[in-house]
C-alpha cells in the first residue's frame, strides 16, 4: 500500500508479535519482533504510541493538537511513518 | 562511543534431541567433554545447568542489555522447566523466541507455553513431504510437526516454520513454501544449510549443486511477490557459492551471546567445537557482565585490529567483518584466517574443490552420519 492510498478511516495497530517497549540501556523506544529490534525516533513513538484502535484521522488530529502545527502538514508525515512500519510489517491496518 | 552492549541471548538449554538430523549445528560429541565442568550437584546429573542458574543467566543478561533471548538446543521442550524459564524471561521484559522441533508438543503444554507469555515460535520441518522429512529427521516426526502447527495457530501464537534447505529437499522448495502458506504461518524461513556440527561432517552429502541453487532462488524470489501480504519469506543463501563471505554475527562479540547446556558463554553457537583452541568461560566460574566484557573469547576476534591480510586493508571489513571465525577454522585450520568463502582467501580453493566434487557430472551423493545425543559424553562421572 502507498503511504497517500492509506485511508483517514483506517485503523493502524502493532502487528501480531510486536511489543512496543523501552530499552532500558539507552533509554530509547524499541519495537521488538521475532526476528529483531527496530530503535523509534520521538516521532515515530508518538504515532506507534497511538496505534490503539483509533483512526489514522484520530491520530493526526490529536498529534496536530500535541504539536501545536497544521494537521494536513502532519498527515503526509504519519502516512509516510506507517507505511514505512507496514512494509517492515511492524504495524497493520485494519 | 558507546559501551558495547549484546541486543539477544541464545539459551542452548540441552543438546538433547528427539531427532537426528546430520545438518545439526550442535557440537559432533567428544569435544564437549573438555568444555564442560562436572555437575555442581544441581538438578540435572548430565552436567546441564539448573533451573536456578539459568534463571541467573537470565537477570544477568537482562541487566546487561538484551532485550531478546531464543530458547534453543536441542529439544528445549526436553526440559521440563521450559515454561518456568520462559516466565522468568518475560518478567526481565525479554522478547520470547522459541526454536524447537514441536515434538512433545500437546494441547495443555502449547496452552502453558502462551500463558507462560511465549512471543514467537519457530518450528523446525525438515520436508513438505512425510517420508522425506522422516528420512531427514532419523525418526517419525513430519505427521506431528503438522498437527502442533495447528494448535500453535490455534493459541494465536506467532508462527514461523524454519526449514534447513540441502541437496535432498531443495528441489521441493516450492512445496516447503505452500506447506507453511496452508498451516497459516506468519513467516517461513528457508536457509540453506551452513556447514558447522554435524553438516560440516556431512558436507559431501548435504551441499546442493550449482544448478539447484539458481533454481530455488528463482523461485524464493517469485513466492515472495506472490505472497508479499500473507507470508514473510526469508531465504539465505548457502555461503558456499558466494564470492564474498556473510557479515557473521554482525562481528564477534557485538550483539549476540549464546551460553550453552553446561553453562559455557560464547560468542557464537558452534565456536567451541569449531575454535578448540579458545577457551571459553563458564558462567559457574565467572559472571556474565565480565566473560562479555573482559573475557579472551569475546575480545579476541572483537573490531579490526586481530584481522590479517587481505582483510586489514579490505574496504568491505567493517562491512563483513572478515566472515565467519567457525568456518575460517573449520576449513583452513586457523579461526583467524579470512573466511574462505571470500574469494580473496587463499583457502578459496578448498571450497571451490568441495563444489567442483559436488557439481561432476560423475558425482555419487554421498551417504550421510546422523546426529546422536550427547547424553554420554555429558554424563557425570
Amino acid at each position: 500500500m502507498r503511504a497517500t492510498t492509506i485511508s483517514d478511516l483506517a485503523r493502524p495497530s502493532l502487528a501480531k508479535g510486536v511489543r512496543l517497549q523501552v530499552d532500558s540501556t539507552t533509554g530509547k523506544n524499541v519495537l521488538l519482533y521475532p526476528e529483531g529490534i527496530v530503535e523509534l525516533n520521538e516521532t515515530a513513538h508518538d504515532i506507534v504510541a497511538c496505534c490503539d484502535g483509533r483512526t489514522l484521522g484520530d491520530i493526526v488530529c490529536h498529534l496536530a493538537e500535541e504539536y501545536e502545527v497544521d494537521g494536513n502538514a502532519l498527515a503526509a508525515d504519519v502516512r509516510d511513518t506507517l507505511s514505512d512500519l507496514q512494509q517492515r510489517r511492524l504495524i497493520e491496518f485494519k | 562511543m558507546t559501551a558495547l552492549r549484546p541486543y539477544a541471548l541464545l539459551a542452548e538449554i540441552t543438546y538433547r534431541c528427539p531427532l537426528h538430523c546430520p545438518y545439526c549445528s550442535n557440537p559432533v560429541g567428544a569435544s564437549l567433554r573438555e568444555a564442560s565442568p562436572r555437575s555442581h550437584g544441581g538438578e540435572y546429573s548430565n552436567g546441564e545447568l539448573t533451573t536456578e542458574e539459568w534463571k541467573r543467566i537470565i537477570r544477568d543478561a537482562a541487566a546487561l542489555g538484551v532485550l531478546q533471548i531464543g530458547f534453543s538446543g536441542g529439544e528445549p521442550l526436553a526440559r521440563r522447566d521450559l515454561f518456568s524459564l520462559i516466565r522468568a524471561a518475560r518478567e526481565a521484559n525479554l522478547y520470547t523466541n522459541l526454536i524447537t522441533s514441536g515434538i512433545g508438543l500437546d494441547d495443555d503444554r502449547v496452552r502453558a507455553l502462551r500463558d507462560a507469555g511465549l512471543d514467537s515460535i519457530q518450528l523446525s520441518f525438515q520436508s513438505d513431504e512425510p517420508s522425506l522429512a522422516d528420512e531427514i529427521a532419523g525418526a517419525r516426526a513430519h505427521d506431528s510437526k503438522v498437527k502442533v502447527a495447528a494448535k500453535i495457530r490455534a493459541t494465536g501464537i506467532p508462527l514461523s516454520l524454519n526449514f534447513v534447505i540441502h541437496r535432498r529437499n531443495i528441489d521441493r522448495l516450492s512445496q516447503m513454501i505452500d506447506l507453511a502458506e496452508v498451516l497459516g504461518a506468519e513467516r517461513v524461513e528457508l536457509a540453506n544449510v551452513q556447514f558447522y556440527g554435524w553438516a560440516f561432517r556431512n558436507r559431501a552429502a548435504l551441499l546442493p549443486t550449482r544448478e539447484q541453487v539458481d533454481r530455488a532462488r528463482d523461485i524464493a524470489i517469485a513466492a515472495k511477490v506472490r505472497l508479499a501480504n500473507k507470508v514473510e519469506i526469508f531465504y539465505v543463501l548457502p555461503d558456499y557459492y558466494e564470492t564474498r563471505p556473510k557479515p557473521c554475527l554482525n562481528g564477534w562479540g557485538q550483539r549476540y551471546l549464546t551460553v550453552n547446556p553446561v553453562g559455557d558463554v560464547l560468542p557464537c553457537p558452534t565456536a567451541s567445537s569449531a575454535i578448540p583452541d579458545l577457551r571459553f568461560e563458564n558462567i559457574r566460574t565467572r559472571d556474565l557482565d565480565s566473560i562479555w566484557r573482559e573475557s579472551e573469547s569475546f575480545n579476541r576476534f572483537r573490531g579490526t585490529e586481530w584481522m590479517p591480510e587481505p582483510c586489514r586493508s579490505c574496504p568491505q571489513r567493517e562491512i563483513d567483518f572478515g566472515g565467519c571465525r567457525c568456518q575460517a577454522a573449520l576449513v583452513s585450520g586457523n579461526a583467524a584466517n579470512t573466511d574462505p568463502v571470500c574469494e580473496f582467501s587463499s583457502n578459496r580453493g578448498r571450497i571451490d574443490a568441495l563444489l567442483d566434487e559436488v557439481n561432476s557430472l560423475h558425482h555419487k551423493i554421498a551417504g550421510w552420519t546422523y546426529r546422536q545425543n550427547p547424553e554420554h559424553v555429558l554424563a557425570s562421572p
